[in-house]
């Protein structure tokens, strides 16, 4: 579904991403690992777009210069120089790190937001699987999302990004700044998602220990290039793994 | 003398309000300060005075023309200058300030001064407001610029677009990952903002003529009405109005008529001491508690 070939992403002569490449096949979910600045939040941003926005932006106004090489595909068809919009269009949809909400609208205003191009029956059943999959965001509709908490505003990211049914999820840091049992929570919210409707995820952590065991293949990248690849189980028992992620 | 004071100032601030919007809409959603915002509220005015009496069309018409125009020069100024600096506030501010003197001077140059150069009124009467007389046109102004403010806030709570237009403005690249277009939210920004530009001049300047010079403290009135209010916030644009225009109108009535031109620059002064972030300055509350 997804092919990632050899990727090189440099803002000016720094090195962001070095020559990685992954896959991710219908209806997986996998797990990219790494630490901070391992180049995991780059990756995600060049798999949804979001760079290439950037680098024609910093272009128009001479400044920071960003340079894409490698080829990413999407169902077959290379997006590689696609915007962000028009990937959205085809299934791809990202939620992004620290779980950047609208503050100021309420929290049915973001999911509307988020389905500016749904149509209005279908965006109401949506908003109420969404509600389904998280209980708590239904008590909250009507508090602005900039006073919830950062597990509700992580529930109510993942939410908005649901809204589109993309065909391909990406998930940034989804369990980052949470508490432990936010963080069982979600995953578990997660895992339902995959069980209910088979979508396909693809997400990136820096707490391997929640992630790896129900991720059915995974990479751990560092310093922007892949360092290992492996079934979720192979990751776990892989001694570098362990010492690096689980302190064993 | 109360109730003359009451029943004007309210149609004061109603002007201040409809002159505010556009400014306050394009801001809030792209970010850019719009400083050729007086040089568009004159070419509306001017585009349906051509319309309207060198070419003939009839005045709905022409009045059509003029807003549609206004926005279509809005849209060229966003696609062909803000484009490339937006996000670079002093380059916009510098930008769009150099559009607007350009323009307002190329008028001058051209020859728009003088009498003949005025809109007509929509109905000549007048009628009475309690003891009050009040001219057709001004209550035309109340109605047209609560209606105006109403429809901006059934547009950006209610439709695709308008929603487009709030995602934008708070969350940039959250609104990008989900799949809206940013460049072309803006650039809408700025022609919706334009719109509102040429309609707030059809509907006030009957009241006098068209006088380029208005281009310039237009501005200055949407800038202290904004500023004052809090920039970005529709409340605070309409509670700023309100306290600026019946400042102005008591100022009128009590003081010296010249004096009128000071209440806004004191507003900007005064809330930037004390309250800098405006009255309604809501971004600022979220931020102060993340």
């Amino acid at each position: 579904m997804l092919e990632v070939k050899n990727l090189m992403v440099f803002f000016e002569n720094a090195l962001a991403l070095n020559d990685f490449s992954m896959t991710v096949n219908e209806g997986e979910i996998v797990g990219v690992i790494g630490s901070n600045s391992a180049g995991k939040t780059t990756l995600m941003n060049t798999i949804s777009g979001l760079i290439i926005d950037m680098k024609i932006k910093e272009k128009r106004k001479g400044g920071e210069r960003i340079t894409i090489y490698g080829e990413i595909l999407f169902q077959g068809e290379d997006i590689t120089e696609t915007q962000p919009f028009d990937r959205v269009k085809k299934g791809l949809v990202l939620s992004r790190e620290r779980h950047p909400v609208f503050p100021e609208s309420d929290v049915a205003e973001n999911l509307r937001i988020a389905g500016h191009q749904v149509k209005k029956l279908a965006l109401s059943e949506r908003m109420e699987y969404v509600y389904a999959l998280f209980p708590a965001l239904s008590d909250l509709k009507r508090r602005k999302a900039g006073f919830l908490s950062g597990g509700e505003q992580q529930m109510l990211a993942i939410g908005m990004a649901l809204i589109l049914k993309p065909a391909l999820l990406l998930l940034d840091e989804p369990l980052l700044g949470l508490s432990p049992m936010m963080q069982t929570m979600l995953v578990d919210a997660v895992k339902n998602l995959r069980k209910e409707s088979g979508i396909t995820i693809l997400i990136t952590e820096q707490f391997a220990r929640p992630i790896l065991p129900f991720i059915e293949r995974g990479y751990v990248i560092e310093n922007g290039m892949l360092a290992l690849s492996g079934t979720g189980e192979e990751l776990m028992d892989n001694p570098e793994v362990k010492s690096a992620y689980f302190g064993i | 003398m109360l109730a003359n004071t009451f029943v004007y100032g309210f149609v004061n601030s109603i002007i201040l309000v409809l002159v505010a919007l556009g400014f306050n809409l394009t801001f809030g959603i792209s970010g850019v300060a719009n400083f050729a915002y007086g040089a568009l509220y004159i070419l509306g005015a001017l585009l349906s005075w051509v319309f309207f009496n060198t070419i003939g069309l009839p005045y709905l018409l022409s009045v059509l023309c003029a807003v549609v125009l206004t926005a279509v020069a809005g849209e060229l100024m966003y696609r062909f200058v803000l484009l490339r600096i937006r996000g670079m506030v002093l380059s916009e501010v510098i930008a769009t300030f150099g559009i607007g003197l350009a323009t307002l001077e190329l008028f001058k140059y051209l020859g728009f001064i003088g009498f003949e150069y005025s809109l007509p009124v929509f109905v000549d009467t007048s009628i009475e407001i309690g003891q009050v007389v009040v001219d057709m046109q001004r209550v035309f102004i109340v109605i047209i610029g609560i209606a105006m403010a109403g429809f901006l806030w059934f547009f950006t709570h209610h439709t695709r677009t308008g929603l487009r237009f709030r995602g934008i403005a708070q969350e940039e690249r959250t609104a990008l990952s989900l799949g809206i277009n940013s460049d072309r939210v803006a650039m809408l920004s700025v022609s919706f903002g334009a719109a509102y530009a040429a309609i707030a001049a059809i509907v006030i300047l009957p009241l006098g003529t068209i006088n380029v010079e208005q281009g310039y403290s237009v501005l200055i009135k949407a800038l202290a009405v904004c500023i004052v209010g809090g920039l970005g916030s529709t409340g605070g644009l309409v509670l700023a109005s309100f306290l600026i225009g019946y400042g102005q109108t008591i100022t009128v009535t009590y003081l010296e008529s010249h004096w009128v031109m000071l209440v806004p620059l004191i507003a900007i002064l005064g809330i930037l001491i004390f309250r800098p972030s405006g009255l309604f300055g809501e971004q600022k509350e979220l931020e102060e508690r993340i």
